[in-house]
């Protein structure tokens, strides 16, 4: 594309032209134009890949239990779940991390944490706290009755993880997984099991918009590909315009529309097709209207650019030679389309597996896809490592996606 | 008599006026119901009325979201075009190790789903204190604006012809003198599109801004975003409406400049 040694100038030749040692590291044109990207490299690094990789670093991070329970932990180094509850030291270990915590102020970030994993020892460890003034005089009775949960022992296995400054918790639960008392891998119960049905949802609903995409998007690229010249540019125009139009604008619009007093309903109604409202929005079929509506003009654009620069008369030659129609579209055009059909898809794919405002706005219950579990997790529980764990399985889907797609191009490259 | 390549033709023909009829649904939509009298957001409207402009223009809490997008836009904008061009020139001329690991993070915002950045974000302007404020939005749409420069900057910077630049050096300017003598005019329209669109992307975003803004620093989108949620009234449509006239506007303005840029190419020649 360029060349990579710059002629000398008049300048450079110039006779008793001295440069400093830092100039003439700047006088290497690569490196200069290196410094030309740094700053919004650097910008980038800081407002977007390092907050990205401390959120999905949460999945796996253990630091708080780890930095506030090290006693308990240490205690625990050589048992194993199999022996029973552990003995008099690990409760006075505990008590003393308890007593620690309590006056570090971290003890309801560590309740909290640990309630996440068991549910319902949040309050006991509150409780427990106004007993461990003097954590020496504390006996395991005493403890055990603020918190019941250490006569089993579930909560002594949580505690002896505290040994490890990580934890593989979170990102086994958000695919229904966790450990057993021997510490073996196997499948929750199955009604605990939510996640692998809501990944399997949004790869699903993904997956149907980009092949209803790719259905609604072929005869409109053949008609903006034939269009004369004024209609060609107003007909790409209006395929364009929802694309620049706010994307919470439109899917407030589909609510509209498609609500109970919306015109659709109204029109059925008028036509006497239906004697009440249908139920259309907060539905899976609403979402996949929304959704299509907003992601169709990407697929439409990326057929259309390979379209337009196939030769007009290939159909009729392949019809010339014999074949109907429709052996000619499916034979002949279709393949020599598919790396536009490829990009679109994946550009299609890649979008609605991240989709959150329509989701949420448009979509029942049942309907939401991961994004809006990591929101949640986020919001409403604060259970960081689930929502970060969340986030790692939809940022693996797009690795999925991506490699998939990557694939899919060499394999082409090398048909040809 | 019935002639097949015909009824295909007009089948196709059909079914792309349905489809452009779908696509544009949900904005013709909107016009009629914020002009609505009622308090509804249903069709037919019992009247007609620009009470929910008013509300728009006078309401402080739009006003406010109104002011504060513009602001948030126009810094993020000022950022994203500012290091976007910079990193463009560097990506398209210069050789160096790594080049395509550099584009790929820098593209990243555009593939990341949003809520995993505005997640991110709400965590990390919470660590450094900034959340909040104004400026934690600004850095995060920035940030999400800028591929978009890089990527309109690079296309542009394709067509340029890179003698200019040399003949410039020739003839004794600096590079800086080069830079904003020769390159600038000539990439102008390239990174006018490149900041037109940047302007449109913060304009828009709705799921950072929930994620770390307070009441205060409300935008136009997280304040329809909270309407739909909270009070459903014309309202919404009213804003949605401005919404998507700024965006026009600055849609057509794009085109003009790009124009404008043809011609003058035209004339040069």
């Amino acid at each position: 594309m360029t060349t990579s040694t710059r002629p000398q100038t008049a300048i450079d030749r110039a006779p008793g032209n001295w440069r400093p040692a830092f100039s003439r590291l700047l006088a290497n044109r690569d490196l200069r134009l290196f410094l030309l990207v740094l700053p919004l490299l650097a910008f980038v690094v800081v407002t977007v890949v390092v907050p990205v990789a401390q959120f999905l670093y949460r999945a796996v991070d253990n630091d708080l239990l780890a930095e506030n329970l090290p006693l308990t932990a240490a205690s625990l180094a050589s048992w194993a779940p199999d022996q029973g509850v552990p003995g008099e030291a690990s409760f006075r270990a505990l008590a003393h991390d308890i007593h620690n915590a309590r006056e570090a102020g971290t003890l309801g970030q560590v309740a909290q944490a640990l309630n996440q994993q068991i549910t319902g020892v949040r309050n006991s460890f509150i409780k427990a706290a106004l007993l461990v003034d003097e954590p020496d005089g504390v006996t395991p009775e005493e403890l055990m009755q603020a918190i019941p949960a250490l006569g089993e022992t579930p909560l002594w296995a949580l505690l002896q993880s505290a040994g490890s400054r990580w934890t593989d918790f979170y990102l086994l639960q958000s695919i229904d997984l966790e450990r057993n008392a021997g510490g073996e891998i196997i499948n929750v119960s199955a009604d605990r099991a939510i996640f692998r049905e809501i990944i399997w949802r949004t790869v699903v609903i993904s997956v149907n918009v980009t092949l209803i995409c790719i259905l609604l998007s072929l005869p409109v690229a053949h008609v903006l590909a034939n269009a004369r010249a004024p209609w060609s540019n107003l007909l790409l125009a209006l395929v364009l315009f929802p694309l620049w139009t706010s994307l919470l604008v439109r899917t407030v619009s589909w609510i509209i529309i498609l609500q109970g007093e919306g015109p659709v309903n109204a029109t059925l109604l008028f036509l006497g097709i239906v004697d009440e409202p249908l139920r259309l929005v907060y539905t899976r079929g609403s979402l996949y209207i929304a959704m299509v509506q907003v992601l169709l003009p990407l697929m439409i654009l990326s057929i259309l650019s390979v379209l337009l620069k196939l030769p007009k008369e290939l159909l009729r030659a392949a019809t010339s030679l014999g074949a109907n129609w429709w052996q000619g579209y499916w034979r002949v055009l279709l393949p020599l389309l598919s790396p536009g059909i490829l990009t679109g898809s994946a550009i299609v794919f890649v979008f609605a597996l991240g989709y959150y405002i329509t989701p949420t706005l448009i979509g029942g219950p049942r309907d939401q896809m991961l994004s809006s579990y990591v929101a949640q997790f986020t919001n409403k529980t604060l259970n960081w490592g689930l929502a970060g764990a969340l986030a790692v399985q939809l940022m693996a889907l797009l690795l999925i996606a991506g490699l998939g797609w990557a694939a899919f191009r060499k394999l082409q490259g090398a048909r040809r | 008599m019935f002639f097949w390549p015909n009824l295909r033709r007009r089948l196709a023909l059909l079914h792309t006026a349905v489809i452009l009829a779908f696509l544009l649904a949900p904005l013709v939509i909107m016009v009629p119901i914020s002009l609505t009298s009622g308090t509804m957001l249903t069709l037919p409207v019992p009247g007609w009325s620009l009470q929910w402009y008013e509300v728009i223009f006078t309401d402080s809490r739009w006003t406010v979201a109104l002011i504060n997008s513009l602001i948030v836009g126009v810094a993020a904008t000022a950022i994203a075009t500012a290091l976007g061009t910079l990193a463009a020139i560097g990506l398209t001329w210069g050789r160096f190790p790594g080049q395509q690991t550099m584009l790929a993070i820098i593209s990243l915002p555009l593939v990341l789903p949003i809520v995993i950045l505005g997640v991110a974000c709400f965590s990390f302007y919470a660590s450094v204190g900034l959340i909040g404020s104004r400026l934690s939005l600004i850095l995060a749409h920035a940030g999400l604006a800028a591929p978009v420069v890089v990527t309109t900057v690079m296309a542009s910077l394709k067509g340029f012809d890179r003698n200019l630049m040399r003949a410039g050096a020739s003839l004794g300017a600096g590079p800086f003198l080069c830079f904003r003598r020769i390159l600038v005019p000539l990439v102008a329209p390239g990174i006018m599109t490149g900041a037109l669109i940047a302007f449109l992307v913060s304009f828009d975003e709705v799921v950072i801004a929930s994620f770390i803004t307070t009441a205060e620093q409300r935008t136009l989108p997280r304040q329809i975003f909270s309407g739909v949620r909270e009070s459903i009234s014309p309202a919404i449509a009213a804003a949605a409406i401005v919404l998507v006239v700024i965006s026009g506007v600055l849609l057509a303005l794009t085109s003009i400049v790009q124009r404008r840029a043809r011609l003058q190419r035209g004339t040069a020649r």
